[in-house]
């Protein structure tokens, strides 16, 4: 039996630049409304749990929440708690719906556990393809998407920020050595900081 | 003791704000915010914004398969925002600097004072927060205005680490003081 | 987590078209890729298309002696598929991406400016090219034959024509026109190539290898993801017996730009701290003009390099984090990252690709830095099952992006389009920007098309393919 194909390509009003947004609510099983603020207070605790996620340096912001009800503002707005809790998730992340998805499965698979555990309908991270259509079946779309820098990746956001550090502190050194003893520091300073260029 | 809010990433901000789209004004509201420009977008004008984005969702998702329809009563407006600093501030900011288009989105939503401007609508807006389990931010302590900044400088660095080959010791020095010396 | 050994079925090689598999051989050196448009109804255009059958070579082995003088292979389009008469619910079983076609596609592809589909050759890239028929010779003689055979079939049925036809040959050497050694990496597939395991498999702990499941090269097969599947679920795949022995194939017609690639490498190498223009170009690619990768030897080739020996691609990147032995950035180290992206090359494994290009046209003399204006270049070829992962997978992230290897807007130096950063850092103790990057490699055109099983293309001859 042959899995079904989804489509690869993000609706382009998820996209701006080089950073893509997923939205997601996913229905708990009842267990998960013990579960989740569980895991939320276990990630704050200790980050390192994100290790791997933050590794892959390619998500700049995520969020996930529990939610049961929502603020009543007086009718016509219907007065209800909502019969299941939901799991809400955004994301904003570089590269393509689908690789984004194909890679996370792939090395934090014990993270999608931990997250998508509680989930309904749930097929497991791997393979890859039913969890992509879990996705896309929960998967709410943008009417309008920002990014402050849009064409920045998580990487290069990272480098700049770090080179920032380095540069200043160099041009602060730069400006007090005697002038012959500039080449050599630019040099130092060139061979420490290309892995930031 | 105050508790820190759970949609804190270090000096990141994860907001986000749900409201009940007045019946019948879902097709409207939609075609509004289809029509903003993404490069021109009305967020820019607040700068603390890092992503940001409006969603409307009709009813929540059923898990495919199965019969757990949880109907909401009728489709919201959700707004999210990863931003620097607090939420106060920040809707404040918002509800100031884009107060045209906070106007027309919101009025559109049950409960939304009249008019939809001010301290009134910054706290209908908070009023309608959830507050956030668990929020990660890759570079938490960075703000917009700072990251700006740095992705400016390592263009310029790269600039000129490329034009520097061709330069003697002594030009070297002098373009690299008069590019990035201390001012 | 362990990996369960997968059940892989034997491959049906009379039923897989020739040349996926393994390649036909550098002694098949005179080559026509022959588009097809059909202009008919498709019970006249599958009279054509049946009489075509007897003459495709499958993936069956030769005897000794039995090497065919010509081989012939049959791929088609998504416009080809509807056009001899396969329905529109079948064709809607296609992946997405080959539905829509490589020109539609274009802007993921970095195919912008001076490779933009409105700037491609007439007839690649319109929905016009239905059928293609790649040919494949040992001698001129029987090249031409095969072409006369080919056109008078057509004559005799009428209503199909040649639109693009594109000769393509090997270069002395079995390089490509920037001088380099080409086409003897390929991956390790399990039932097939095990041979290819010491560096074309997936690299494992403690130096081992193990060869990629079939499943990610030929339809109907398990893949990597039906390996950690309970229910060993196989990919999505074209409906039924369309889906069984077939795979994508993707056809780009590259132009290189011999000349200024020569004078921008000569110009940067004059410049270069740790040698001449030929290591700088060495750093470039990832490899020496003779094959020899620069991972394992960073100063200079190796003498006795043989391409075609079992170990000669057996190597990590492991330990050159820093790419002070083989750049970051390099073309092969961003084509195929092998374990360079950690995680025990988990995140590189399914976008593997075999590829069976050819160069066209005449190269550029020796020592020349000034263009002829001759067409020359690369007609690139490659077999996966899946475009958008395995083509689209490595073309958008890895060679028109720098973002997953640190390397920011940096695109591939020697193929990437230069809209990027135009820049590439070669990295060492006195690291060397090499810039500015310029359209070395322009794109003439394009398809994405299916290359079917034997089975297949009978029902397809048949109408009997849905």
């Amino acid at each position: 039996m042959s899995l079904p194909a989804v489509s690869p390509d993000a609706p382009p009003r998820n996209v701006h630049g080089r950073t893509t947004s997923i939205t997601l609510l996913t229905t708990q099983k009842p267990w998960g409304r013990f579960w989740m603020p569980f895991m939320f207070a276990s990630a704050r605790a200790a980050p390192r749990v994100l290790a791997a996620m933050d590794g892959l340096s390619f998500i700049s912001f995520a969020s996930w929440t529990l939610i049961r009800e929502l603020p009543y503002n007086g009718p016509p707005q219907q007065v209800r708690r909502l019969r299941h809790a939901h799991l809400f998730f955004e994301v904003s992340f570089n590269g393509s719906w689908a690789q984004y998805i194909d890679s996370s499965v792939r090395v934090l698979t014990t993270g999608m556990y931990t997250f998508w555990g509680s989930s309904r309908r749930f097929p497991g991270p791997l393979p890859a393809g039913p969890f992509q259509a879990f996705f896309k079946a929960h998967e709410i779309d943008c009417s309008h998407y920002h990014c402050a820098y849009p064409d920045a990746t998580v990487t290069i956001v990272r480098s700049a920020i770090e080179l920032e550090r380095r540069l200043e502190m160099f041009a602060h050194r730069a400006a007090n050595i005697p002038s012959d003893a500039f080449e050599d520091a630019w040099e130092a300073f060139l061979e420490d900081a290309q892995e930031y260029l | 003791m105050s508790v820190r809010s759970t949609s804190i990433a270090g000096e990141t901000y994860s907001l986000q704000v749900w409201t009940p789209i007045r019946p019948g004004e879902e097709d409207a509201l939609r075609d509004y915010l289809e029509a903003l420009p993404p490069e021109a977008s009305p967020l820019a004008r607040v700068p603390r914004t890092h992503m940001a984005r409006w969603l409307i969702v009709p009813d929540m998702p059923v898990a495919p398969g199965t019969d757990l329809r949880d109907p909401l009563g009728g489709p919201f407006l959700l707004f999210t925002s990863n931003f620097d600093g607090d939420v106060d501030s920040y809707l404040h900011e918002l509800v100031a600097q884009i107060p045209q288009e906070a106007a027309a989105i919101w009025s559109r939503c049950v409960g939304c004072p009249q008019p939809p401007e001010g301290a009134a609508l910054k706290a209908y807006l908070h009023r309608n927060q959830i507050q956030a389990g668990f929020a990660f931010a890759a570079y938490p302590q960075a703000s917009v205005a700072q990251i700006r900044r740095a992705l400016d400088k390592r263009r310029r660095l790269i600039d000129f680490a490329v034009g520097a080959q061709e330069m003697t010791p002594a030009q070297r020095r002098e373009e690299f003081l008069e590019r990035f010396g201390p001012r | 987590m362990s990996i369960a050994p997968p059940a892989s079925p034997q491959l049906e090689v009379s039923d897989i078209q020739g040349d996926i598999l393994r390649a036909y051989g550098n002694s098949f050196d005179h080559t026509s890729y022959a588009f097809v448009q059909v202009d008919c109804p498709p019970e006249q255009a599958r009279t054509w298309f049946a009489g075509l059958l007897d003459h495709v070579t499958t993936a069956a082995p030769w005897r000794p002696g039995e090497k065919p003088l010509t081989t012939l292979n049959v791929a088609l389009t998504a416009g080809g598929l509807a056009a001899l008469g396969v329905s529109g619910e079948t064709v809607g079983s296609f992946s997405h991406e080959f539905r829509q076609g490589m020109a539609t596609r274009a802007g993921l592809l970095g195919d912008s400016g001076v490779s933009a589909p409105e700037r491609w050759q007439d007839g690649l890239g319109t929905g016009a090219a239905h059928v293609l028929l790649t040919i494949n010779a040992q001698r001129a003689a029987d090249h031409r034959r095969a072409l006369g055979k080919m056109e008078a079939a057509m004559r005799e049925v009428g209503g199909v024509r040649v639109i693009v036809r594109q000769d393509a040959q090997l270069l002395h050497g079995a390089r490509e026109h920037f001088g380099f050694a080409d086409g003897f990496a390929q991956p390790a597939i399990e039932g097939a190539t095990d041979d290819k395991v010491r560096g074309g498999g997936v690299p494992e702990r403690h130096g081992r290898w193990r060869s990629l499941a079939a499943g990610e090269f030929v339809l109907g097969y398990p893949d990597e993801d039906s390996r950690v599947d309970r229910r060993r679920r196989l990919p999505p795949a074209p409906a039924g017996v369309l889906g069984r022995n077939g795979t994508y194939m993707v056809w780009r017609k590259l132009h290189q730009d011999v000349a200024l690639w020569r004078r921008t490498i000569a110009a940067a190498g004059a410049r270069y701290p740790y040698g001449d223009a030929r290591k700088l170009a060495a750093k470039v690619v990832g490899r020496w003009q003779d094959g020899t990768p620069v991972e394992t030897h960073p100063h200079g080739p190796d003498p006795d390099f043989d391409a075609a020996a079992p170990g000669a691609n057996d190597f990590r990147y492991g330990a050159d984090h820093d790419g002070r032995r083989c750049p970051l950035g390099a073309h092969i180290r961003r084509s195929n990252p092998r374990d360079a992206l950690g995680h025990d090359g988990k995140l590189s494994l399914r976008h593997r690709m075999i590829r069976r290009g050819m160069p066209y046209g005449p190269p550029l003399p020796e020592g020349a830095v000034e263009d002829d204006g001759a067409e020359r270049g690369l007609v690139f070829v490659s077999f996966q099952a899946s475009i958008f992962r395995q083509f689209e997978g490595v073309q958008t992230p890895w060679i028109n992006d720098g973002n997953v290897f640190g390397l920011g807007d940096d695109k591939d130096f020697l193929l990437g389009d230069p809209e990027g950063s135009g820049k590439m850092t070669i990295q060492g103790a006195k690291p060397f920007f090499l810039a500015p990057q310029a359209a070395f490699v322009v794109t003439r055109g394009g398809e994405y098309l299916y290359m079917p099983g034997m089975a297949a293309l009978r029902a397809i001859a048949a109408g009997a393919a849905g």
